[in-house]
């Protein structure tokens, strides 16, 4: 009996200390942490919708009205010029090769495409992987989201075509129709 | 106690991947380029040192029947306080080793060394055991992330090397390409060392 | 006295069949579908070989001075894996592909496991997913075959790198959608002579068919692998596609079903040793490559399946092995 106590008592003494070390250096580095975090989705929105000045989360009913339980939108922030409204950033999750994939769209409110960038994804490395690179996610810049836009292998000749990742359709899809769900979000914020 | 045996002991003869194969999991995972594997390798020297040094410290102090759990916790608080700076300081490599930094605490390596040397001899001793093998890690996640990065994208260290000519080996930046690389690497160091043996 | 007397242990009686007399045959057998590759797919074909069955060989002599053995490439068996490994490449592949191939299946999965005889896995096959994964665009883009007329699904950088030759999709993948979607199907006449697109040794069923009798008359294999394992792709893809004969047709003769059957899941040293176990080999590679065609993300099944057959050949063999005389269970 002896023993077990005298065990534990070491180790809780051990444990206390290495909570408190941890404590102590979270406390340091907590709003650095915060900071990098939200800067680095700061920089993600800005990239896709260039001439907003500030970001707001959607509010959360009006979030829950315009999405109605679809889980493919994840999050939806308004894009702010000073005091009014020019756009919004929508994030999309869409099945692809290798599981799910982020999209994030940002549209400005005459319903215009600014730009599109992909998040977390697990597609393959040098194939589907490079959605993610400028030559892609260029191709959607522009767009508008009046039709659904679709994939071709060849060139793309309407304007509401985007050309696939030669090797790599299953994820030039998956991305589009993240696009899409984001387009139509859009119309649905737009007529509330 | 030869300080300067327990630093070199780590970087080549008992060189942790190479020779003692220890510490796999993050060794084949994480080294799809030369800076990944250089950042988690340095990441993995900080915990060892620090680890080393406390366990040498209460060496003494901890009871035989529970060191392994004691051995965990101190491991493990490490690894969390240098994830936690890494976040907050150094956010792109944080971003680019991701999931394997809290990994860290179930590298082998530790605990190993730990086990093997810091729980039985003293500070001084243990730190420089630390550094050595640390270092001896890292020279060697780099040597294969550097081979993978140049055979399958190209570029060491993100500098293009073999030119837009070259066309990559894709293979060699996913989990196949690991294996091959590190056994090569394997063999390559097993002839050096029966050759100056 | 003339006609001295040597005595010695057995075998007395020999058949004489040597590894190089094997590895002959099985050049030969592959004769017509290289020969049909050169037809349809021309020079690019011919390089293709050439490369491949050179760096073989070069390959295995350099291997095999450097673990200071006899160099034995007059057993033809670097001549067999370089050629197979070419009949598993599309025509339109770079010059340095073949060479990488070649290298990788005689140093790394032939030389590094043991040598001839001791390969674990199919050295071809082997070093031909190797080249799917390092460089999986190459790897699908395929001729068409001289003469023919189809649509191509290339992009335009993947026409420039193959020159003024047209490149189309597989029957298999056409038929399986994705990528191929929109072709038209070709006929199953074109299907059996070989007359479409994919790789140089693949194409023709009727010359595959023809070097397999040749290898049966031989004896160099049994018809048990090869017809089991065709037999069963054929039962599951008409039974779970949709009962369609002509479905099941086209799914037997496109693709490496063929090749694959015949000449790469009948390797002696990775396949199972007993007839009960070859049964259970062709049986597995069947259902897999049938599962991988029908319900997987790739068209084509084979090359997975044979590997996956292979390395699971030695348990295959510990549990149908014979009993010993005299062996207590």
């Amino acid at each position: 009996m002896r023993e077990i106590l005298k065990l534990g008592g070491i180790l809780l003494l051990i444990c206390a200390v290495a909570a408190l070390a941890l404590a102590f250096t979270n406390e340091l580095t907590r709003d650095q942490i915060d900071y990098q975090r939200n800067l680095a989705s700061e920089k993600a929105r800005k990239n896709i919708l260039p001439d907003a000045e500030s970001f707001e989360a959607m509010d959360e009913d009006r979030l829950n009205e315009i999405v109605e339980g679809n889980n493919r939108v994840a999050e939806i922030y308004v894009g702010y010029k000073g005091d009014s409204i020019i756009g919004y950033t929508i994030k999309s999750l869409s099945p692809g090769y290798g599981g799910t994939l982020e999209v994030m769209t940002g549209i400005d409110i005459d319903g215009k495409i600014r730009g599109v960038r992909i998040g977390n994804h697990q597609e393959t490395p040098g194939l589907g992987a490079n959605v993610a690179l400028p030559f892609f996610y260029n191709q959607y810049e522009n767009k508008s989201v009046d039709t659904d836009l679709e994939v071709t292998k060849t060139d793309a000749t309407e304007d509401n075509q985007i050309q696939a990742i030669s090797g790599a359709t299953i994820t030039s899809d998956a991305v589009t129709s993240g696009v899409n769900i984001a387009s139509n979000t859009f119309k649905k914020i737009m007529d509330k | 106690m030869n300080l300067f045996k327990n630093l070199t002991n780590g970087l080549f003869k008992e060189n942790p991947i190479f020779f003692q194969l220890l510490g796999m999991c993050p060794t084949l995972a994480v080294t799809t380029s030369a800076i990944n594997g250089m950042g988690m390798g340095l990441a993995s020297t900080a915990v060892l040192v620090c680890s080393n040094a406390v366990i040498s410290l209460l060496r003494k102090v901890v009871p035989s029947k529970i060191r392994i759990p004691i051995f965990i916790v101190v491991i493990a608080t490490f690894v969390t306080i240098v994830g936690m700076t890494m976040e907050a300081y150094m956010s792109t490599l944080f971003n680019a080793l991701g999931l394997f930094i809290p990994l860290i605490v179930v590298n082998c390596l530790i605990l190993a060394r730990a086990e093997s040397y810091a729980s039985k001899n003293g500070v001084v001793g243990s730190l420089f055991d630390g550094i050595g093998m640390g270092i001896g890690f890292t020279w060697a996640l780099i040597v294969l992330g550097a081979v993978r990065e140049l055979f399958g994208t190209g570029s060491v260290f993100g500098i293009d090397i073999l030119g837009a000519s070259f066309e990559p080996a894709l293979i060699m930046i996913l989990p196949p390409g690991a294996f091959l690389a590190l056994g090569i690497l394997l063999a390559i160091n097993n002839v050096i060392k029966s050759k100056s043996a | 006295m003339n006609g001295k007397l040597i005595a010695s242990s057995s075998p007395h009686i020999r058949s004489g069949e040597t590894i190089s007399s094997i590895m002959r045959d099985v050049v030969i057998a592959l004769l017509p579908a290289t020969l049909a590759g050169v037809y349809f797919f021309r020079l690019r074909a011919v390089m293709v070989i050439f490369f491949a069955v050179l760096s073989a060989m070069i390959t295995e002599a350099v291997i095999q001075k450097i673990r200071k053995q006899d160099v034995t490439l007059n057993d033809w068996s670097a001549v067999v894996t370089g050629l197979l490994l070419a009949l598993n490449i599309p025509a339109a592949a770079p010059w340095w592909m073949p060479i990488v191939g070649s290298v990788f299946a005689i140093a790394v999965v032939k030389q590094m496991f043991g040598g001839l005889g001791n390969n674990f896995m199919n050295p071809a096959l082997a070093a031909r997913a190797m080249l799917l994964a390092s460089w999986p665009v190459q790897m699908t883009t395929w001729l068409a075959p001289v003469g023919h007329t189809v649509t191509t699904t290339a992009t335009p950088s993947v026409m420039a790198s193959v020159g003024d030759a047209v490149t189309t999709a597989t029957p298999l993948a056409i038929i399986s959608g994705g990528e191929g979607a929109g072709n038209i199907l070709p006929t199953l006449t074109d299907l059996f002579i070989g007359n479409i697109g994919g790789c140089i040794g693949e194409t023709s069923a009727l010359a595959l068919i023809i070097g397999g009798i040749y290898l049966v008359y031989r004896g160099v294999i049994t018809p048990r692998i090869p017809v089991i394992y065709i037999a069963t792709v054929a039962v599951l893809t008409f039974g779970f596609g949709g009962f369609d004969p002509y479905f099941m047709t086209y799914q037997i003769f496109a693709g490496g079903l063929m090749l694959g059957a015949i000449y790469m899941a009948t390797d002696y040293a990775s396949s199972p040793v007993t007839p009960r176990g070859q049964i259970i080999f062709a049986l597995g590679c069947g259902i897999i490559t049938s599962i991988i065609r029908l319900y997987g993300g790739y068209p084509e099944g084979v090359s997975y399946a044979i590997l996956l057959m292979n390395v699971a050949s030695p348990l295959i063999d510990k549990y149908t092995g014979p009993r010993v005389f005299g062996e207590v269970k």
